[in-house]
């Protein structure tokens, strides 16, 4: 056993040479810089492309932009109707994301204990609610807003945001929210604490890092929503940026210098929260997708 | 649904008669009624929650429903109800078929992609090159982007008028490999296949890196010193470890790519283009309810997209279960 184990240590020794790995590494910072680049490439692309004027386009197709037509942003901004959408984008996912995480937060409290009534049936059809094709609702909610007089308004958008970013919630701050220890809160009762100030005070504070990242996820998907927008909001006064951009090109399909600058607008605040926050961005998505 | 406090209720005492505590309590007349109150408690925080479900999603589902047993257009108040019609309809709706099978290339195409392209990123990123933050921070970049903005992307990167690609190929001398790469009907679907690649790469590289940093070390060291060299270690011992994040990989893509409307919408259009192509059942739905461009409000057929859709639920609801089930079988706990 033991020459064996010898013979295979020497073996990698010798495969495992400084050169060898000096070329293995090369190799793979080199097949790691060429992926990053098709990344890079085609959003360096779009940030190019929001400086062109449109002859550029069919004259210039690849390159710097022969001329750097800076106004598209100030174009953009009056005739594409970024003036609207990009404000109703912020308040939409604003009031969305606190929305749903402030709910999620409660359901998630009132549902951690597993073995309590109702508790397991109620997560269950909370969670159900990922899988539900938004079109499947998308008709019957159009007329409930219609009915209470939202249709029209942003809380078109926002009321069923709250209501599609609840499932992901659940899903992530129920295990999280299961976690805390019941001696904490049995103290906090015995210390007169009533139910709301527990939740306040004792457990909404210990669920901070899994409310950051369902807000993360949550959020990114509100300011990107394209699907209810499209059906709910015809006018700029409700639409946010996505729609906006579709339903623009749609008007003037050949003003691809200012599609571009809209596209840069409503893409770069997410880039930009992105790079600043790097780590909770990847550990906030993919919260929601590990534990689904 | 019967009454929350209703004691009768199974699963209400089950468990709770077991410890002995319970039952003192139980059986103490005075206490009992306080006692089952405070059982409910918890459900105060759950009610805002619910009912705000239950009126935005819950309901509208089962409304849903009740129009799927109707003729509804869409428009007007004229309806019949058929019973099940809808239903015999869209099990013989010929472009249901086609549409789910495009659906399903593109999910077939991205699992492979990120089960193995993912993974070999994922992997590479393990070895902590130099500029692994870097790295990582650009492949999830795509993720957070939207997809109507990588739709608008690949169409600046793609298409014949003001496409980025074929100009280069061209000044390359490698003009041959030009395409009509979004009206040519050979090549529109692997082409929209490709941005969705390039828009969930992220997803298979920050998941499988995430799974790789939580194998300890000494497994796979104990496995180079019984003599399996990279290649068996890898396959024996790593990628077994690997399976939760196989597992939630594989669900993911699965919801992602039968769900896929923005990224068809912005690159060929609501119908699907050329010639139904890259038709997809997000794209057939929304066509039937609501339209698209050259139709007319006589092709609208509310009830049957509803019926479609329904159709769509329950089949990712029973896949998803019986995936999440064989899958978390294979699982194994470090």
């Amino acid at each position: 056993m033991t020459t064996l184990t010898d013979q295979a240590r020497r073996r990698r020794r010798g495969v495992n040479s400084k050169r060898t790995k000096r070329i293995v590494a090369i190799a793979r910072g080199l097949f790691l810089s060429l992926v990053s680049l098709m990344i890079l490439v085609p959003i360096a692309a779009m940030f190019l492309a929001s400086f062109k004027t449109v002859p550029d386009f069919f004259g210039n197709p690849y390159g710097l932009p022969s001329v750097w037509a800076f106004d598209n942003y100030s174009r953009a901004w009056r005739e594409a109707h970024v003036s609207t959408t990009l404000p109703n984008t912020i308040f939409v996912t604003a009031c969305s994301v606190l929305g749903s995480v402030f709910l999620a937060s409660l359901i998630a409290y009132g549902l951690s204990r597993k073995e309590k009534p109702f508790a397991m049936a109620f997560y269950t059809l909370f969670v159900a609610g990922l899988l539900v094709p938004v079109q499947m609702i998308v008709l019957p909610l159009f007329i409930l807003l219609k009915f209470f007089g939202l249709f029209g308004t942003l809380f078109a958008l926002i009321v069923p945001y709250i209501a599609l970013g609840l499932p992901l919630g659940v899903l992530v701050l129920t295990p999280i929210a299961a976690t805390i220890p019941r001696d904490l809160i049995s103290a906090a009762e015995v210390d007169g604490a009533n139910p709301w100030q527990i939740y306040w005070r004792v457990v909404l504070p210990l669920m901070k890092p899994g409310l950051i990242s369902v807000a993360i996820l949550n959020g990114v998907w509100m300011w990107n929503e394209f699907f209810i927008p499209l059906i709910v909001a015809f006018k700029p006064e409700a639409q946010t940026m996505p729609v906006g951009i579709v339903a623009f090109i749609g008007a003037y399909s050949t003003e691809w210098g200012l599609v571009f600058a809209s596209v840069v607008i409503s893409t770069a605040p997410v880039m930009f929260a992105y790079l600043l926050m790097t780590r909770q961005f990847q550990s906030g998505l993919t919260a929601g997708a590990i534990k689904g | 649904m019967p009454h929350p406090l209703d004691p009768a209720m199974p699963g209400v005492n089950a468990g709770m008669r077991l410890t002995p505590k319970n039952r003192r309590v139980s059986g103490n007349p005075r206490w009992s009624d306080s006692k089952s109150l405070r059982k409910y408690s918890h459900l105060w925080f759950v009610l805002p929650g619910l009912l705000f479900f239950s009126a935005v999603m819950v309901g509208p589902a089962l409304f849903a429903f009740v129009v799927s047993l109707t003729s509804w257009s869409g428009l007007g108040t004229d309806y019949q109800f058929i019973g099940m019609n809808n239903y015999v309809a869209a099990a013989l709706h010929w472009p249901f078929y086609r549409a789910a099978l495009h659906n399903l290339e593109i999910f077939v195409a991205i699992l492979v992609f990120q089960h193995t392209f993912g993974l070999f990123v994922a992997v590479q990123l393990n070895a902590k090159p130099r500029f692994m933050q870097f790295y990582r921070t650009v492949l999830f970049l795509p993720v957070i982007v939207s997809l109507v903005s990588t739709g608008f992307i690949w169409t600046l990167m793609l298409s014949s008028n003001i496409g980025f690609i074929n100009p280069v190929l061209h000044d390359l001398h490698l003009g041959f490999l030009a395409k009509n790469w979004l009206s040519d009907p050979q090549w529109a679907l692997p082409t929209v296949i490709v941005v969705i690649a390039w828009n969930s790469l992220g997803w298979s590289v920050v998941l499988y890196l995430a799974g790789l940093q939580n194998i300890p070390e000494e497994l796979q060291q104990a496995a180079q010193i019984d003599g399996a060299n990279a290649w068996q270690t890898f396959w024996r011992v790593t990628f077994p470890l690997l399976s939760p994040s196989f597992t939630s990989l594989t669900v993911l893509t699965f919801i992602g790519t039968f769900r896929a409307f923005d990224v068809v919408y912005v690159l060929t259009g609501p119908i699907g283009s050329p010639n139904f192509s890259t038709d997809v059942l997000g794209t057939l739905i929304y066509r039937n309810a609501f339209g698209g461009s050259g139709f007319n409000n006589n092709d609208l057929r509310m009830s049957f997209a509803i019926t479609m859709a329904i159709i769509l639920f329950l089949l990712m609801t029973a896949v998803c279960w019986a995936m999440i089930r064989v899958l978390r079988k294979r699982e194994i706990e470090v």
